[in-house]
Formats: structure tokens, C-alpha cells, sequence
């Protein structure tokens, strides 16, 4: 069985030795298999990687692809920069608030579905951007919140 | 740096320079400032994350940062000073800085020596728009026993993450989330621990990052910077000490660009609290018959070391720390060896005058091509500016090698002994010769010894007395200079031998058992004298406070005068005579603030053996060398020093993947290390940089252990 460390080393080797290019892709790995960056996620990455956990730390916690915190389930993410914010993101943001009974940045009581405003998803052309479980939802508008939330997998 | 010159007009003034210069340097050269937060050369390649130091360029659409662009032919350059744009990108600049800085300059240690404060008022626009509330964070966070931070003073300029990063390497400080709502940080709730961490708080340019001793303590307008050399490890580092009200309050560096290039470590910034430890002496113990250590009054003490001195008849042995003043040693050992005629001395450790031929300045290190460090011990651990040095060197590209079969055709050859079995730096000047390093320019070689001043102490000792005499019979009197000399087993074996013991020790706790009679000594930073560091560099302690007990040099005057000896109780008359023996007749006050490294021909007085190392034995398949080291943050003054405890080493022993491999061992788990009968059981950490073969431990965690040693993973606990 490969272990995490191993599976980094090989990370590695796409990379110019020395280098800390392998970072992002280590940390997303580390995330597929707890689900969310925990202390030990990252003090475990960090040692694959023969740097600090400080170091993995200011770089997970750059990006708005890294859960610092535990998720739930599912996941809906919303952009909220500048031509999503243009086309209504805040009230879809909104509209999802009142769906789910919970605010941006949190988890369901059940631990099923966790609510985030993001940062670009890069979809520009489509706003609003809605990712649900990582696949995008082009266009939402806030009257569509009600029935992604019906939509997820039970 | 090449020697091609371009011109560059500065504002109205032309100046030339050499090709690829900074801006800022540029401007400098014209006698023109540009402003800066984040710019700071020692910190390596300039980031531009401040914005401070914006100029106009001709032929360039927009201001340009002055710190990232360099000099090129014909390049006309504006500052705020004549360009209007540039004084208004500068004016913006400070006002997005400011628009979360609090307005707490009052109550800010910073305030009156803050790089902000002054440039706000320089440049700064006077006023403020931001009728807004501010960003505000829990304050200060304590990110470490000895750091404070406070987020809202913070500018994100970065120093503090690059030196963290760039500098010692450590990796710990780092600034974490994004845009506004960055930080400085370390990980979770672990203390930014190492030996350089003290040097943010100087970097940086607000009042963010601060001295946890330092808080409340002082404002610029009462205190007064002495400048002094550290006396905690023989790289001697040129330090200011802050003083306020007849107290040390702070230790800042003072750049020495040969030595220590500003950066010092946590012990010579934070240990200087010993002074005011509470088992400080201030009055000499005598012991009595019933009573034990009881304070007696100076007169006493002088009578009664005179008695103790008398009655040893000439069978005296002083055993010296290496952290006595050069003045000190010699004007001890006038009254010793020339007054009563006792030679006998237990030197603080061996030193070579071999190494004569092959001396540079520490800054050489970052030049070489090649550093070889030999011996095993962690470098940091005894000389830990040398560490900076070496990494330096390394990002330079410099190989850093761990055997000296390895220099092949490198021009710039260093190398550096740290660890025991170094015979004084005789092995390394061995070395050295071997590979002809004498006279090429560039190359040299460094013996890291343990103690600050050995090498000025042996010299010291070496030249009040030309006579020799044999080892006592027996042993009338022991003489202990200094701390880690009564801190030391085999010198308080010897004192089990002794008829009578006299120590001098600043802390009642070394030798209240043991002791005739203590007399209070002082510290480094109470001294006027000399230090000679591990350059062989002659430089200059000055007394930043006065001692709360006399100085040693007048009462060891007072006492050679009854035995008809000359001492003159003044470093500067003691010193006149060493220097007439040892330094080439260089007087106290030509030592300097900043000293060069001299050369002292006749300072070579010490016995040489030069032969190669013997192989040292191999050890066997289960068998591994023990390496027992002295750590940097061990010893009489950091162990009375509570804020500096969480950067004492752990209980644990180090050794090589390969050795742990298969033993199948892994960090955490317990290991047994042990040899005839001696074990100690310790959890084991991997360290993948360590070789083959070796393991290391503090040596407060050896229990006596060291050299070839069994090493096993401990047997398993059964649970219940």
C-alpha cells in the first residue's frame, strides 16, 4: 500500500528538486483524503514535503480551495467577486442563507451541506458561479437556490 | 560586482555607479533618501511590497518602486523631492498604510525610534480621511515567551517572514489568509522557537513585532545605547545594550559587518535578565562552623582570601571559566603565579595558536565556494551566528561539505571545527595545511570553541608569568573564576580534593555547598575590558551598568598589593601591560567600537602537535557515537532567565533516517542508548540531515553518556 508520504515523494518528482512547487498539489491531496486541512493533515504534509507547517499553513490558508475548518457532505460555493457581485450574487448568497437555515461559512446542523462565498471561480462569462460539489452551475440566480438544494444526493 | 560604471541622474545630481545598482543605493550615493519600509538589503533580493520608496523614471508610464529597479546608462530618476507624482504616490502610499494602523504611538514601545512615525511625518499626508473604524485583533499575542505581536500596528512589509524564511531559514513566521485580512503568524499555538527569533523585533518597522522584556520598560528620550561586545559565546557579537535608570533594559544589535552583520542570537538578545537573577551576589560568603555561607563584609572576604592564600603555601589550583575579561585573567593570574608562585591551572579548554596562518573574518564564510563543517556538533549550538554565516554561503551556492575529501578544485575554501576532539583548532590548521589553504586568498579555517573567551584568557594567563612549576602534591587552595567554571563536575571534584576553596561565581546557587568562601563576580555586561572571539579579533566590552558589587579587577588588586604584587585596578592600565606581551603594545583605547581583525604574532605561545586526527574508532553494527553537545541555551545565565526555558532542547535523542530505518524507529518512539551499564531511555527524533552512524543529545539529557554507545528501540511497554 502506498502510503501519503510516498504518494507525495512521487508529487515531487514532477517538480525541480528543492523547489516548493509541489505544495499545492501535496496539500490537495492531503484534503481529498481528510476532507479538510486538520493540524495533523498539515503537520503530515509538511513533513513529505521537508517544510515547515507554518509554511503549509500560510499557503492553505491563501487559497479559498483549502477547508481549514471541517465540511460537510456537500459543498455549494458561491462567487461573490466583482462581475458575479454585478449580476446578484449577494442576494443568491442570500437566497441559499435562507434555504439552508444557516449563513455563509457554515455546516448544517446534520454536518450534510456547508454554504461559502468565494473567491473567482473563474467563470466570468456565466455569473452568477454556483459550484455545487465542485461541478459549476452557470447563470444562478437566486430564485434557483431552493432547487439545488432539493438536488443534492440525499 | 562588475566594474562597469553608468550614470544616473537623481533628481538635479548626477552620479555614477556600478551598473545594476539599486535605486535606492543610487540615491544614496547622490546624498539624495529614498523612503523605505520593506527594503532591507541583509534580507536578500528586494520584494517591493511596501510601495515606500515610489520615483518617477523618464520614459516609464508609472512610478516605479526604487528598491526592485536597478541602475542602467542615461536613467533619469525623480524623487518626491522634485517630482510632484512621485510625492503624491508617496503621500497615498502612507495613507493606505495608515488606514488600520492605530493611532497608539503614545503608548507604543516603538513610538520615538519607529521607522513609520518618522516617515509619516516626513512624507506622510497630516491628516486623515478615514473617519471608518478600523481593523482591530486580539493584542498582543505572545508568539513566543520572548515576542510580542500586535496585528494592528503590523504593515505587512514582510521582514520579519523573509528573515524568517530567507535568513535563519527557520520557516516558522509566516503570513497567512490574504489581502486585508493577512497576518504574521506561526503555526496553531507553537512558539516561534530558535536561535534567531529576536531579530524580527528589530526588523520590524512599526511597533508589531516587540520585545516582550522590552514592553512599558523605557521611552528613546531615557535611555541610552552602550555600545558593548556579547559575552555569552566566543563569535562576539557587537551589541548595544540599552540602559535606563542604571538598568539594561534591551539588547540591540550593532552591526559589525566582519562578525555578525547585525543579526545576534536569542541568548545575547534576551539572557541579559541574569543580572537581576534572584540568587544574584552582591556580598561575599564565608563559611563558618555552625552557620554555613554567611554573609561577611568586603574587608572580611579580603582578609580571608589573603589567609586562604597564605595558608596553601603556593599548592593552589585555579581553575578559570573562559569568560573572564583578558584584564581579569592576567591581573588573577599576576597575583597567582607571579606573587605566590602557583602555576597550576585548569584552562577552560585547549586552544591553538595554529590556526594563526589561516585567520579571516567570519564575513569570508559567505564568499567561500567550499565550507566543510567537521565535528558534530550542531554549529548553531556553539557559535551561532556562524550558522547565518554558513547558510549564506550556501544560498550563495556555496557546497557545504562535511569532509574535507570532498573540496576538490574549489577556490574559496572554509573550514569550521565544531565539536569536541578539535584540539584547540590544531586538527583543522592540520587540514588546512593539508590542502595548502595558507596565504590563498578567500580561504581560512575557524575553530568554534566553547567557551567566549578562552583564547584571550590562555593568552592572558600565558603572559603574566614565564615560570613553570609541577603539580602540587596536594591541592591548599582552589581557585574558581567565574560560573562556568563552578558549574563545571570535574572542577568541583577537584574541590572535594582541596584543603580550602575560594569561588568566584555572580550566582549562590553554584557553589553554596561547597565553597570557603564566594566572592561575587560580574557579569559581561558590567565589565570594562577586552574579549578575544573565535577570530582571534581583539575587541572591546565597555561597562554598560555598574556592578552591584565591586569589580573584580579592584578588589584583586586590593588583595595582590598585601602580597607586594602590582595590579593596577583599571581595565586600561591592566590591559597596557597584556598588550606590551601579547597585542603588539596596541593601547586600550585603539581596540575600537568596531575592531578589525589584527594580526598578534606574538600571541602564538600555546603548544602545537600537529598530526592528523586519528581515525576515530568505527563503530560497530548495533553501535552508534553519541554525540553529547552543550546546547546554545544552557548555562548559568540562560537558566535564570524564565522566558528563555521553552528554547532549552527537548529530552530526545537525534539520529540519521538510515540508522533509525532499520531499527525501525521513528520520531516519538522510545529509544535506549547505552554503554557499560549506563542507559538513559529517551523518545527518538529523525533527523534526515544528520549522517550515518551518529546520534545526538544535550548534554543535561546524557546522564554522563558520549562515544560509542548501544542503540535499540526500547522495549514495549506491556499495557495493561
Amino acid at each position: 500500500m502506498t502510503t501519503f508520504f510516498d504518494e507525495v515523494q512521487e508529487i515531487r518528482k514532477r517538480y525541480p528538486a528543492g523547489a516548493r512547487s509541489a505544495t499545492l498539489p501535496a496539500l490537495r491531496l492531503a484534503q481529498e483524503k481528510h476532507g479538510w486541512l486538520s493540524r495533523e493533515a498539515i503537520e503530515e504534509t509538511a513533513d513529505a514535503l521537508e517544510v515547515t507547517p507554518a509554511f503549509c499553513y500560510s499557503v492553505a490558508s491563501f487559497y479559498d480551495m483549502f477547508h481549514l475548518e471541517p465540511v460537510g457532505r456537500h459543498t455549494i460555493e458561491i462567487c461573490t467577486n466583482l462581475p458575479c457581485a454585478l449580476c446578484g450574487a449577494q442576494k443568491v448568497v442570500e437566497a441559499f442563507e435562507s434555504a439552508l437555515g444557516i449563513s455563509a461559512g457554515e455546516t448544517t446542523a446534520d454536518g450534510e451541506v456547508t454554504l461559502r462565498a468565494v473567491e473567482c471561480l473563474g467563470g466570468c462569462g456565466y455569473a452568477t458561479v454556483v459550484a455545487v460539489d465542485h461541478r459549476y452551475r452557470q447563470n444562478v440566480k437566486a430564485e434557483d437556490a431552493a432547487e439545488i438544494v432539493e438536488g443534492l444526493d440525499a | 560586482m562588475s566594474a562597469e560604471l553608468v550614470r544616473v541622474k537623481i533628481d538635479e545630481r548626477d552620479v555614477h555607479v556600478p551598473k545594476g545598482t539599486g535605486i535606492v543605493e543610487t540615491a544614496l550615493a547622490a546624498g539624495i533618501e529614498i523612503p523605505v519600509f520593506c527594503y532591507e538589503p541583509r534580507l536578500g533580493d528586494p520584494v517591493g511590497a511596501c510601495r515606500m520608496c515610489l520615483v518617477e523614471v523618464e520614459g516609464m508610464p508609472k512610478l516605479q518602486t526604487g528598491c526592485t529597479l536597478t541602475a542602467q546608462d542615461g536613467m533619469i530618476v525623480k524623487t518626491a523631492r522634485t517630482s510632484e507624482k512621485a510625492a503624491a504616490g508617496q503621500n497615498g502610499t502612507l495613507e493606505f498604510i495608515l488606514v488600520n494602523h492605530p493611532l497608539d504611538c503614545p503608548v507604543c514601545d516603538k513610538g520615538g525610534e519607529c521607522p513609520l512615525q518618522d516617515l509619516t511625518f516626513r512624507y506622510g499626508p497630516g491628516n486623515t480621511r478615514m473617519s471608518y473604524e478600523k481593523l482591530t485583533f486580539e493584542k498582543p499575542i505572545p508568539i513566543s515567551p520572548t515576542i510580542s505581536l500586535d496585528r494592528e500596528r503590523c504593515i505587512l512589509c514582510y521582514r520579519c517572514t523573509r528573515f524568517s524564511s530567507d535568513v535563519s531559514e527557520d520557516g516558522q513566521l509566516v503570513a497567512a489568509n490574504r489581502g486585508a485580512m493577512s497576518v504574521i503568524t506561526t503555526f496553531e499555538d507553537v512558539p516561534y522557537t530558535g536561535a534567531f527569533t529576536g531579530n524580527v523585533t528589530e526588523l520590524c518597522p512599526v511597533g508589531a513585532l516587540l520585545p516582550t522584556q522590552y514592553r512599558f520598560e523605557g521611552r528613546p528620550w531615557e535611555i541610552v545605547d552602550v555600545p558593548t561586545v556579547c559575552g555569552l559565546c566566543p563569535v562576539g557579537c557587537n551589541i548595544n545594550a540599552t540602559v535606563r535608570e542604571t538598568k539594561v533594559k534591551r539588547i540591540l544589535s550593532r552591526n559589525h559587518p566582519e562578525i555578525d552583520e547585525g543579526w545576534i542570537c536569542d541568548k545575547g538578545r534576551f539572557a541579559f535578565t541574569h543580572l537581576r537573577a534572584e540568587d544574584r551576589l552582591t556580598q561575599p560568603l564565608q563559611r563558618t562552623r555552625r552557620h554555613g555561607l554567611e554573609e561577611v563584609t568586603w574587608e572580611a572576604a579580603i582578609d580571608e582570601a589573603e589567609r586562604l592564600l597564605r595558608a596553601a603555601q603556593g599548592r593552589i589550583v585555579t581553575a578559570l571559566s573562559g569568560s573572564e575579561t583578558v584584564e581579569q585573567a592576567y591581573a588573577l593570574g599576576k597575583l597567582l603565579r607571579a606573587g605566590l608562585g602557583s602555576h597550576q591551572a585548569m584552562l577552560p579548554e585547549e586552544v591553538s595558536g595554529a590556526l594563526d596562518g589561516y585567520r579571516l573574518p567570519l564575513s569570508a564564510i559567505r564568499d567561500a565556494d567550499a565550507v566543510v563543517v567537521l565535528g558534530d556538533v550542531p554549529v548553531a549550538e556553539r557559535a551561532p551566528v556562524v550558522d547565518l554565516w554558513i547558510k549564506s554561503a550556501r544560498r550563495k551556492g556555496a557546497r557545504i561539505l562535511d569532509s574535507a575529501d570532498e573540496v576538490g578544485d574549489a577556490e574559496r575554501v572554509v573550514l569550521i571545527w565544531s565539536g569536541p576532539g578539535g584540539r584547540g583548532g590544531a586538527t583543522v590548521a592540520k587540514l588546512a595545511e593539508k590542502l595548502t589553504l595558507a596565504g590563498r586568498e578567500g580561504c581560512g579555517a575557524f575553530y568554534l570553541p566553547t567557551t567566549p573567551n578562552g583564547r584571550g584568557v590562555a593568552d592572558a594567563w600565558a603572559a603574566c608569568c614565564d615560570d613553570e612549576s609541577d603539580e602540587p602534591d596536594s591541592i591548599g587552595l582552589l581557585v574558581v573564576s567565574g560560573d562556568e567554571a563552578a558549574a563545571d563536575p570535574n572542577v568541583r571534584a577537584l574541590a572535594e580534593q582541596a584543603e580550602a576553596t575560594i569561588v568566584l561565581s555572580m550566582f549562590g546557587g553554584l557553589s553554596a555547598g561547597w565553597a570557603d568562601l564566594v566572592l561575587p563576580g560580574t557579569s559581561y555586561l558590567e565589565r570594562d575590558g577586552t574579549f578575544v572571539n573565535l577570530e582571534g579579533r581583539l575587541q572591546r566590552l565597555r561597562a554598560t551598568v555598574t556592578p552591584p558589587c565591586p569589580d573584580e579587577l579592584h578588589w584583586i588588586a586590593e588583595l595582590a598589593a598585601r602580597f607586594d604584587v602590582d595590579v593596577a585596578p583599571y581595565a586600561a592600565a591592566v590591559f597596557a601591560e597584556v598588550s606590551e606581551k601579547v597585542y603588539d603594545g596596541l593601547s586600550f583605547g585603539e581596540v575600537g567600537e568596531s575592531a578589525p581583525l589584527r594580526g598578534y604574532p606574538d600571541a602564538a605561545v600555546r603548544v602545537d602537535r600537529p598530526s592528523l586526527p586519528e581515525s576515530q574508532a568505527k563503530p560497530g553494527k548495533t553501535e552508534i557515537r553519541l554525540v553529547a553537545y552543550k546546547p546554545l541555551f544552557s548555562g548559568a545565565a540562560v537558566e535564570r532567565v524564565t522566558e528563555l526555558q521553552f528554547q532549552r532542547p527537548q529530552p530526545e535523542v537525534e539520529l540519521s533516517a538510515e540508522d533509525a530505518g532499520w531499527r525501525n524507529i521513528e520520531t516519538g518512539d522510545l529509544v535506549t542508548v547505552g554503554s557499560n551499564g549506563n542507559a538513559i531511555t529517551l523518545p527518538a527524533r529523525v533527523n534526515r540531515r544528520l549522517g550515518k552512524g551518529i546520534a545526538r543529545v544535550a548534554i543535561e539529557h546524557a546522564n554522563g553518556l558520549g562515544g560509542i554507545v548501544e542503540l535499540a528501540r526500547a522495549a514495549e511497554e506491556v499495557s495493561a
